[in-house]
């Protein structure tokens, strides 16, 4: 997990969705930050805009119990990686 | 827990608290100080459409930070929605409405909105048709017109009802009537009710534009001068209005229930009628308006001369004023009663412009004091109308009050206040 895609995975939690900032770390799970199913689909959105990147509906579903932030984080960081690939070949 | 369900035909009912997000002021002292003098917070406002030109609109804003709101199910909000919430969290508190202080299956929220969500729904056509972007998982939350009501439930665990009212131009002042009846019907004890309205983007405000209702603006450096002025009610040189956005909440009981809790009653709400005009989709029908206004009379027992200001529905259109101030002669007689429109001054608030207008006719009773309309001077003497101009007029031993809400659709509510007894 790269650390900074976690800050800024925590960032919007703390900012857009006013969630304690002491209550979030890699892990814990999503279910658990208070969050009802609609937000939590909505968080998922934002943290995808922030890095313009799609996480696919197969790899990531926010409303299954016991996501970790840190495995969101890592889903983040393939699609990053992905994209970095796919804009290399389409240079 | 549940008290009986004993009807209240008639009787009227207290409220107890009053919360308030306009363009004239977010508390009362500054809504009352502009109020009374009648002062302006309409604006040039230059519409923001790619590829279109089109001529700046008169709009009155309110300063509000929809994004210091936070919504109990900490999705975003519209615009509208998250001045409803505000407006309904200060009149909670000014009527000391603390949550497990109240039986939450006798609460009902009343909400009214002409398109609550708008700010939203056009945000969400941009993205997809011009930005070319995804839609959010929230958008259906945050557009749909219950979205209002729902959020105010929410907060308040209310049980009882949860009913949004879009009838234009009558919207909130239906639901605060509505409310009013299910209070008296013995339905529930205890009710929020009032409206909210946030449509002031491009899209919609040209659409208002293109029906040439909204005021045209002068060019230059008259352009501020001549939104300030845009909207003159009932004055011979009136030419229209302008869309403005506001909020007003209010927390209605029973009598007995405000008693019970030891509640300090701001005013009592003492008749309600509603009915349509049944004639044509925008044009005014003064047949309507009069028996909408003889019918609130009945309901709350009072004879047209008990009435000691009216506020008028007055859009400053020359078909809809002339038809109100027949409306109004009709029932009181030529110059039968004060009359202002704060129109004026807040702006046309559409679905929030009931509940604003009715906040504005109770600090008249309160303050005993009527509120001119704006700046304008005379009323066009074609009209048999005592029309408040110029400062605010002292009106001693004023008892009870009028504000009309006259659709587009035909739908007509008129709402009367009295001093609370006691």
């Amino acid at each position: 997990m790269n650390p900074s895609t976690f800050a800024a995975v925590s960032a919007v939690l703390v900012e857009q969705f006013r969630v304690d900032a002491a209550a979030v770390g890699p892990q814990v799970a999503l279910d658990q930050l208070g969050l009802d199913s609609l937000a939590l689909m909505e968080f998922v959105f934002a943290v995808e805009d922030r890095f313009d990147v799609r996480i696919p509906e197969d790899r990531l579903d926010p409303r299954q119990a016991g996501v970790t932030l840190e495995q969101l984080a890592q889903l983040l960081d393939e699609a990053i990686a992905g994209k970095a690939s796919r804009d290399v070949v389409n240079g | 827990m549940s008290s009986t369900a004993r009807s209240r035909v008639g009787a009227p009912v207290a409220v107890t608290g009053a919360g308030v997000v306009s363009p004239i002021g977010n508390d009362l002292a500054a809504f009352d100080e502009a109020l009374f003098v009648g002062r302006s917070a309409v604006r040039a406002h230059a519409l923001d459409l790619p590829g279109i030109e089109l001529p700046p609109v008169p709009v009155a804003r309110s300063e509000f930070d929809a994004a210091a709101v936070i919504a109990p199910s900490r999705v975003p909000l519209d615009r509208g929605t998250a001045m409803a919430l505000a407006t309904a969290d200060e009149a909670a508190r000014d009527a000391r409405l603390a949550p497990g202080r109240f039986d939450a299956e006798r609460l009902g929220v009343f909400w009214g909105s002409g398109m609550a969500g708008a700010t939203t729904f056009e945000l969400t056509c941009r993205t997809v048709y011009a930005d070319r972007r995804r839609m959010r998982p929230t958008s259906v939350v945050t557009t749909m017109p219950n979205a209002p009501v729902a959020e105010i439930a929410l907060r308040f665990g209310a049980r009882g009802a949860a009913l949004a009212y879009a009838c234009a131009c009558a919207s909130s002042a239906v639901a605060i009537g509505e409310a009013m009846r299910a209070i008296r019907a013995g339905w529930i004890d205890i009710a929020i009710a009032g409206g909210s309205e946030s449509l002031l983007t491009p899209g919609v405000l040209a659409s208002w534009q293109a029906m040439r209702v909204l005021t045209p603006l002068a060019a230059g450096t008259d352009r501020e001068a001549s939104a300030q002025r845009a909207c003159r009610p009932f004055s011979i040189d009136r030419a229209g209005f302008a869309l403005g956005e506001a909020a007003a909440a209010f927390v209605l009981e029973s009598a007995e229930h405000a008693r019970a809790r030891g509640a300090t009653v701001r005013f009592d709400l003492a008749g309600y009628a509603t009915n349509c005009d049944g004639v044509h989709i925008t044009n005014p029908d003064a047949i309507g308006q009069a028996r909408a206004m003889r019918a609130a009379l009945a309901d709350a027992g009072l004879s047209a001369d008990a009435i000691g200001y009216l506020n008028a529905h007055g859009t400053a259109t020359l078909s809809g004023d002339a038809a109100e101030a027949e409306s109004i002669a009709a029932v009181f007689g030529a110059n039968g009663v004060p009359v202002s429109s704060t129109k004026a001054i807040h702006g046309h608030l559409l679905g929030a412009g009931g509940a604003v207008e009715l906040l504005a006719a109770s600090r008249a009773l309160a303050a005993a004091r009527l509120p001119p309309t704006g700046d304008v001077d005379a009323a066009d003497p074609a009209f048999a109308l005592d029309l408040v101009t110029g400062p605010a007029r002292t009106s001693t031993g004023l008892a009870a009050v009028m504000s009309n809400s006259f659709a587009f659709g035909g739908t007509n509510a008129v709402l009367i206040a009295t001093r609370a007894r006691g």
